[in-house]
C-alpha cells in the first residue's frame, strides 16, 4: 500500500502539532463538501508551538464538523484542552483504530493507544504472498519444462512418435503453451493413427499463497492429462477404462459413456491380470483381454511392475462416443513426480504411443462388432427420442407463454378496445375473403 | 516397449504429412472457471466502504491480488479484479483520509 502512505504523507490532516512538512502542505484536495472541515482549519490549534496559518477561529456551530478526534487526545499529558471548542461528543468509532498509516509521521504515536495491528498484517501477508507468487510461478515453470526436457525434446519419445512437436506451427515452435500460472499445454501430431495429441499439466497452484494453505486441508496433486485424437478409421467401436478400484467406480457412475456402454469386468481366470488395486471397465470381456495384453501386464499394470512403476498412474479411458466435438479419443492421467525425478514416469507416458497402436490396429471381431453396433443402434435412438420430446416440449412451452402474453394484453386493454379490436378482427376476415383483384404497376 | 527400434523407416509411425499444427479452441467466456477470489474481493470492497471497516479493505485488497495472481484470460477477469481493487482502494481512503463519519450511537 505504497501509494497510501505518501498520499497521506502530503496530506497529514492531523490538527495536534504540525511538523513543519505540514506548515506549507498543500491541499491537494479541493474540498468543496462544505460538511468536510479544511484540513488547515482546525480548532485545536496547540498556540505555543505553531504558527496557526489558517485565520479563521474555532467555528462555534456544532454543525460544522471540526476534524478533532476525541480519542486521539485521551490520556494526553501536555495540552489542556482549550475550554472554548465546542465539544464534539464523539467521532472516532472505538473499535475502528483509527490510525494513520504506519510510515507516516505519526506525531501522536507514542501517546495514544493506536494499533496498527491490521495494517501490519495484512501489509506482511500482502509483501509474503508477492514473494510466494514469484518463487511459485518459477517452480511450476521448472516442473514443466523438467517435463518437457525429459519427454518432448530432441529424441526423446514423442520425438520419436511424432513429426510436429510444440504449440506453434513453426518447427522451432515453442514447447509448452502457458495458460495462466499452473496450467501448461503440449501439443504433437504427426503420427499414424491420429490427428494429434494434448497434453495438459495441471499442477498445484504453487504461485497463490492462499491456495497453498487451502491445499494444506484439502490434498492435490500434480496431474498430466494426454488426450488423444485418434482418426476415424483408426479406431472400432471401444468403450474400456482402467483405474484404481475406487476411481473405476466413481467413472463408471458419472462419465456418461462408461454408465451407458460399459460396466466392471472382473478378473478371468487362467490368465494374467492387472495388478489387485487396479479395476478395468469395458464393454465386453473380450475387448478388456485383447487390450490387457502381456506387453502391458508385465511392463506396468502387472502385480509387481505396477508397484514399482505405477504409483502415478491415475486412469486410462479409451471410447469412441466421447461427448463433445471429437468423438474418438484416448485419454491418459496420470500424478507428475517433482521435478528432478521425471524418469519415474518413463514407462507411463510410454503407454501412449503403444496404445496408440495397438488400438489403431485393433479390429473387432465379427459377433462383437455386431453386439456393439446394436447397442449403439438403440442408445442413438433413445438420444434421438429424448431430443424429439425436448424440442416438442420447448414448443409448448413457447405456445403457452404466447397464449399468456395474449391474454394479459386483453385483460389489460379496456371493454371498447376489445370492441374495436374485434370490429377491425372482423373487417380484416371480410377483406380476406373478398375475391383478389391483381393490379400491376405500369412498368 | 514404446514402437522400438524406429530407426528403421518401415516401421517410423510418424507421419508428416498428417500433421496439423495446434489451434487453441475457444471457449466460450461464460463457461469459464468463475473467478471466486474477484467476488470475494468486491463484496469486502463494499462493505469496506459502507460500513468503513478497515480489516473489509485490507482483506478486499488481498483477494484482488489472488484474483490478480490466478487470471488466465485478460478481458473478463480484468473487469472484475480492477472493479474490486476501485472498491477496495476507495475504502482504504475513505477509512484512512476522508473526513470521520458523523457516528449515529
Amino acid at each position: 500500500d505504497g501509494e497510501d502512505d505518501d498520499e497521506s504523507l502530503i496530506h497529514n490532516t492531523l490538527p495536534l502539532r504540525s511538523s513543519p512538512l505540514t506548515q506549507s502542505d498543500p491541499d491537494p484536495e479541493p474540498t468543496p463538501d462544505p460538511t468536510s472541515q479544511d484540513p488547515d482549519a482546525n480548532q485545536y490549534s496547540e498556540p505555543p508551538s505553531r504558527p496557526s496559518s489558517s485565520s479563521d477561529l474555532p467555528k462555534p456551530s456544532s454543525t460544522s464538523f471540526e476534524y478533532w478526534d476525541e480519542d486521539e487526545f485521551e490520556g494526553l499529558p501536555v495540552e489542556q484542552p482549550p475550554l472554548e471548542t465546542p465539544k464534539i461528543p464523539e467521532n472516532a468509532t472505538p473499535d475502528d483504530p483509527s490510525s494513520d498509516p504506519k510510515t507516516a509521521p505519526k506525531p501522536i504515536a507514542a501517546t495514544s493507544p493506536k494499533s496498527y495491528t491490521v495494517e501490519i498484517v495484512c501489509g506482511s501477508f500482502l509483501i509474503v504472498f508477492a514473494i510466494n507468487y514469484f518463487t511459485g510461478k518459477r517452480e511450476n515453470e521448472n516442473i514443466a519444462l523438467a517435463w518437457a526436457v525429459k519427454f518432448a525434446s530432441k529424441d526423446s519419445i514423442f520425438d520419436k512418435n511424432f513429426s510436429l512437436l510444440g504449440v506453434g506451427d513453426g518447427d522451432d515452435s515453442p514447447l509448452l503453451l502457458k495458460e495462466g500460472q499452473n496450467v501448461f499445454k503440449f501439443h504433437a501430431s504427426g503420427r499414424r493413427y491420429c490427428q494429434g495429441l494434448l497434453a495438459t499439466m495441471e499442477l498445484k497452484s504453487r504461485h497463490d499463497l492462499i491456495s497453498r494453505m487451502y491445499n494444506l486441508v484439502v490434498p492435490c496433486s500434480d496431474e498430466i492429462s494426454f488426450e488423444v485424437y485418434m482418426n476415424d478409421d483408426a479406431m472400432d467401436h471401444l468403450v474400456f477404462a482402467v483405474a484404481k478400484k475406487k476411481a473405476a467406480k466413481w467413472m463408471q457412475k458419472e462419465i456418461r459413456d462408461l454408465q451407458r456402454f460399459a460396466n466392471m469386468v472382473s478378473p478371468p481366470s487362467g490368465r494374467k491380470w492387472v495388478a489387485e488395486e487396479l479395476a478395468v471397465i469395458s464393454e465386453s470381456k473380450e475387448v478388456a483381454g485383447d487390450l490387457i495384453t502381456e506387453v502391458v501386464l508385465e511392463q506396468v499394470f502387472g502385480e509387481k511392475a505396477f508397484e514399482k512403476f505405477g504409483k502415478g498412474f491415475i486412469s486410462i479411458h479409451f471410447s469412441d462416443q466421447q461427448p463433445g466435438t471429437h468423438k474418438k479419443m484416448l485419454l491418459f492421467k496420470f500424478a507428475l513426480p517433482d521435478a528432478n525425478s521425471m524418469a519415474d514416469m518413463t514407462r507411463l507416458v510410454a503407454l501412449v504411443p503403444y496404445y496408440i497402436d495397438l488400438v489403431g490396429r485393433y479390429r473387432l471381431s465379427t459377433q462383437a462388432r455386431s453386439k456393439t453396433e446394436i447397442t449403439r443402434m438403440k442408445i442413438a435412438q433413445e438420444a434421438h427420442r429424448e431430443e424429439q420430446n425436448a424440442r416438442q416440449e420447448a414448443l409448448q412451452r413457447k405456445k403457452a407463454e404466447r397464449k399468456k402474453l395474449l391474454e394479459e394484453a386483453e385483460s389489460k386493454l379496456g371493454a371498447e378496445a376489445i370492441k374495436r379490436k374485434e370490429a377491425k378482427e372482423r373487417a380484416r376476415q371480410m377483406k380476406k375473403s373478398m375475391p383478389r383483384v391483381k393490379m400491376t404497376r405500369a412498368h | 516397449m514404446s514402437s522400438h527400434g524406429n530407426s528403421s523407416t518401415a516401421n517410423d509411425p510418424r507421419q508428416p504429412s498428417a500433421a496439423k499444427p495446434f489451434v487453441q479452441q475457444s471457449v466460450a467466456p461464460q463457461d469459464l472457471p468463475v473467478d471466486y477470489s474477484g467476488f470475494i474481493a468486491v463484496m469486502f470492497g463494499v462493505a469496506g466502504v459502507m460500513f468503513r471497516y478497515k480489516l473489509c479493505s485490507w482483506v478486499a485488497i488481498i483477494f484482488c491480488a489472488q484474483s490478480l495472481a490466478n487470471m488466465r484470460n485478460f478481458e473478463t477477469d480484468l473487469k472484475q479484479v480492477s472493479m474490486a481493487m476501485m472498491f477496495a482502494v476507495m475504502g482504504l481512503v475513505t477509512n484512512y483520509l476522508g473526513p470521520r463519519p458523523p457516528k449515529t450511537t
